[in-house]
């Protein structure tokens, strides 16, 4: 699984690279970087793949320099990787042939705010949490919520179309995009979507959320900004089983309640993040869920006594509400940290997205502990409940001789009962590299056959971000792109 | 080549990247070489992988300010800390320490130190000195000496600090007494805590210099510390009662008289050796309620302003580029006044045009009315 595409550790600039380092250097002056470091650290985002090492990174700051960047590398037949915060967990923002990788992080002011049309317009590479902390005074905030908000940016959202805690009600990113600029792979600078409430023609601003980079590169975006809930109300239940636990969620949302956000952890994951945020979390029950719901005062009381009731009637051991805001913040701040908590516990993790039917939750995590007990691996949950998405985390330590392949072998075998259980491929973190080989399982050859067509629409040459989502031997124009890399920058 | 990282801790870091946002190199260069993720790669890379110490690796290394924002941001629990301090060890080994030793040397001598900060003050009233060496604007010209007060608490008086700033440890030592505590400043005898050296990567100086100060005091009397860089260093490395200023009156905030609070708002800028190396940041803002109007949170979230240490002489333009983001964040909340419980940081920012005191000049202000 760890895919290494090539063996040297260090690569050296191709004489090659330095007729485009000049062109690229005209434009960007300092702001390429080609050196030896540079290229290995972008090998990686935060998953466990591994690429290539990048060619020339370009931190660009306005759309002209992308639409400049992207042509030069158009010119020397060099394929273009956009890159946000690099917190994808499929790979999507790894180097595969040594592309350009054009990093938008710079790129990152707010252009304007409008809360009377409640539309905020953005660069892509504005942090997604600096947005709300933006907003937060003007009453109003981002929806979308990935636990990675810290450091995520909206380019990275609208590449993954990335959900979170509070998408269960809110919906993912894809419902808070209204326009999107895109610098093209040919260069060219279009628009998609618009700010009318029903825009006229087709929606391709929702074909590019979620395109991972392969559809063109967002230089600006219009988010839909929502109203702060007059009230919220924070439960966290404790349980002696996950099982109890995910009955109580389905029991809520069929009880007709819906939750702002409904969060499991498991045992193992809540004593680490306990271990970090020190909020009270018990070390001993056997899984939480964190449940909120927000909305008018009284609603909101109400609400929160019936999942409680629920909660109680499925077993649950304690209900604690959060007291104060304050409270209520560290109760999510552990939530959200859980995947970088569970270094406690084993310094590698290799974590899995995928979605079942609530019906199914219960039974597909009890098949999630069966098949790492078999592999002997260390597994913990955290997931987002309401909506059925699994986030299984395999353990181990990749110094072990042999340990990826076991991690795999597991790995594989999570997504085959995800699948039979009638669920899907992803729920949030994108195909990327990740999810590739699995997609011929969900997909026949026939659906895959239109999402290259849709993809040659936009990316002819296929030049962005080539060799991700659609299964190699599927995508032959992906493959040429690789193969285009001259000799020596193969990566 | 070996950083002497322990290899166990080394690999505790998951890439998650949840530290980018609290890194001030990062967030001013968008670039994945200046973060903490970055850094660990690399240093995994040299440590483990045998890279080569190119001038970009050991770029990265060198414009790391150690404000350990990174730590906190960390779910891993990863110790960045020791592991930067491990690698500058390791670099200024390799690259030879004479350099940084003997720039370091004065403040270990505290007569000379003096000596070279009147010849300095006589230069800045001959108009030789430089702005953007960013000394206070008006170094005194002669010092009035430490008293003793009592024998409750020390203060620690450091070097430069001592040299420089000498009027905020009679501020603290004021604040101190007007809560009723008699107070002894620890003086020539004590000398330097070492953390500068720690820092520069000559971690056996800055051991045999806190041994020194632990030497010179009696272990049973708490040693109150103003500055938070030192403090942090001691609360580390000696073995004494080691309190921050605030974090000591804090607690004894009964005992400090109620007066007319300044009518100030006044923001606080957070040291990072106190937030997030001694994590004790909050008590200055329950002290400073008491004492003045209005007390301001800024909104980045206590990123560093830059200066660390020796770092804005050492890396300028970095050093300048994260505090050009501290003056905006300080301009957008604009407030009359800036409380920073580091000399360096105040210095710094002071530097920039920025209005800033010590928390315990503001509170001897309220005290005594002036
Ligand atoms: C601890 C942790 C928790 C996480 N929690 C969640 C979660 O709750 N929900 C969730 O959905 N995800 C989660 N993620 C995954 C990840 O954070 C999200 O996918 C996020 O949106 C990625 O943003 P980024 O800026 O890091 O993008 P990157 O990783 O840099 O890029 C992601 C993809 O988008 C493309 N891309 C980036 N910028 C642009 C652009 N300007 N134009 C076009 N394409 C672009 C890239 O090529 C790549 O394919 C988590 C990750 C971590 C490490
Ligand atoms: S240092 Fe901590 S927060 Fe940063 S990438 Fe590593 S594990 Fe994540
Ligand atoms: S110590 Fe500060 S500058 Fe260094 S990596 Fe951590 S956050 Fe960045």
């Amino acid at each position: 699984m760890r895919r290494n595409y090539r063996n040297r550790v260090w690569a050296s600039v191709t004489s090659r690279d330095n007729a485009l380092l000049a062109d690229l250097q005209r434009v960007l002056g300092d702001r390429v970087r080609a050196d030896s470091a540079e290229r290995a650290l972008l090998r990686r985002d935060a998953s466990v793949f591994e690429g290539g090492d990048a060619g020339p990174t370009c931190l660009c700051e306005t759309t002209e320099e992308v639409q400049q960047v992207v042509r030069i590398a158009l010119a020397h037949g060099r394929a273009v990787v956009p890159r946000g915060a690099g917190t994808g967990l499929a790979g999507g923002a790894i180097p595969l042939g040594a592309p350009v990788v054009i990093s938008l992080s710079r790129m990152n002011r707010i252009v304007d705010v409008d809360t009377e049309s409640r539309i905020a317009w953005v660069e892509p590479g504005v942090v997604n949490l600096d947005l709300t902390k933006h907003l937060t005074p003007l009453g109003y905030h981002f929806a979308p919520d990935p636990s990675s908000q810290q450091v995520c940016t909206i380019g990275g959202n609208v590449g993954n179309n990335s959900g979170g805690p509070h998408c269960l009600a809110y919906g993912v990113t894809n419902a808070h995009i209204l326009a999107i600029e895109v610098v093209l792979a040919d260069g060219e600078i279009v628009t998609l979507g618009g700010l009318d409430a029903e825009p006229s023609g087709y929606d391709l601003r929702g074909v590019f959320v979620g395109g991972e980079g392969m559809l063109g590169i967002t230089t600006k975006v219009a988010v839909r900004i929502t109203p702060n809930p007059p009230a919220v109300r924070t439960l966290l239940l404790s349980f002696d089983t996950p099982r109890d636990a995910a009955a109580t969620v389905s029991a809520v949302i069929a009880a007709g309640i819906v939750p702002a956000a409904m969060e499991v952890m498991d045992q193992r994951i809540t004593i680490a993040v306990e271990n970090y945020v020190n909020v009270g979390y018990p070390r001993d029950a056997g899984a939480v869920l964190l449940a909120e719901v927000d909305g008018l005062p009284d609603g909101v009381e109400i609400d929160a006594q019936r999942i409680s009731d629920i909660g109680r009637a499925h077993g649950a051991t304690d209900v604690r509400q959060a007291q104060s805001d304050e409270e209520r913040m560290l109760l999510w701040k552990g939530r959200k940290t859980a995947f970088g908590a569970v270094a406690q516990i084993a310094p590698n993790y290799y974590l899995h997205d995928t979605v079942v039917p609530r019906s199914k939750l219960a039974d597909t995590l009890e098949e999630v502990y069966r098949i790492a007990d078999e592999h002997d691996l260390a597994v913990v949950n955290v997931f987002h409940a309401g909506d059925g998405n699994l986030h299984p985390l395999l353990l181990f330590n990749g110094q072990e001789p042999g340990i990826y392949d076991r991690v795999h072998a597991a790995g594989a075998k999570i997504v085959e009962a995800s699948l039979a259980a009638g669920g899907v491929l992803s729920g949030e973190h994108g195909i990327g590299v990740e999810k590739q080989p699995y997609m011929r399982q969900m997909f026949s050859d026939d659906d895959l056959d239109h999402q290259e067509r849709l993809r040659h629409a936009f990316d002819p040459a296929c030049r962005s971000n080539p060799g991700k989502v659609i299964p190699v031997g599927h995508s032959c124009a992906d493959i040429q792109s690789l193969r285009a890399t001259p000799e020596g920058v193969w990566g | 080549m070996d950083l002497g990282i322990d290899p166990d801790r080394l690999g505790t870091c998951v890439q998650c990247g949840l530290c980018l946002s609290s890194c001030p190199t990062y967030r001013v260069t968008g670039d994945e070489t200046f973060s903490p993720r970055g850094r660990i790669a690399l240093m995994r890379q040299v440590q483990l992988h045998d890279a080569p110490l190119t001038p970009e690796v050991t770029e990265a290394f060198d414009t790391c300010i150690q404000c350990l924002g990174c730590e906190p941001a960390c779910p891993s629990v990863v110790p960045y800390g020791h592991f930067i301090e491990a690698t500058r060890t390791a670099l200024t080994e390799h690259r030879g320490s004479r350099k940084r030793a003997i720039a370091l040397w004065p403040l270990t001598k505290p007569r000379l130190l003096r000596l070279g900060s009147t010849l300095l003050a006589i230069a800045q009233r001959l108009r030789l000195v430089p702005a953007r060496l960013g000394l206070p604007r008006r170094l005194p010209l002669r010092q009035p000496p430490h008293r003793t007060s009592g024998t409750d608490v020390y203060l620690f008086t450091g070097c430069v600090m001592d040299v420089w700033q000498r009027e905020v440890h009679f501020a603290t030592q004021r604040v101190l007494e007007a809560a009723g505590f008699g107070v002894t400043p620890t003086g020539d005898s004590a000398g330097c805590c070492g953390a500068l050296h720690t820092h520069a990567g000559l971690a056996a100086d800055g051991e045999r210099l806190t041994e020194r100060v632990d030497a010179a005091l009696d272990l049973n009397i708490p040693i109150v510390v103003n500055s938070a860089g030192c403090g942090a260093h001691l609360k580390q490395h000696s073995s004494h009662q080691i309190f921050d200023a605030q974090e000591f009156l804090a607690e004894h905030l009964d005992r400090l008289p109620d007066v007319t609070p300044l009518d100030l708002t006044v923001a606080i800028q957070d040291p990072c050796h106190l937030r997030h190396v001694q994590r004790a940041h909050l008590p200055t803002r329950t002290l400073l309620k008491k004492f003045v109007r209005n007390v301001t949170e800024l909104d980045d979230d206590g990123l560093c302003c830059g200066a660390g240490g020796a770092y804005s002489v050492l890396q300028p333009d970095m050093s300048q580029q994260v505090r050009d983001r501290k003056v905006a964040s300080i301009e957008r909340s604009n407030p009359d006044l800036v409380a920073s419980a580091n000399p360096g940081c105040s210095m710094h920012l002071a530097a920039a045009g920025v209005a800033i005191d010590h928390p315990m000049v503001i509170i001897d202000n309220a005290l005594t009315r002036r």
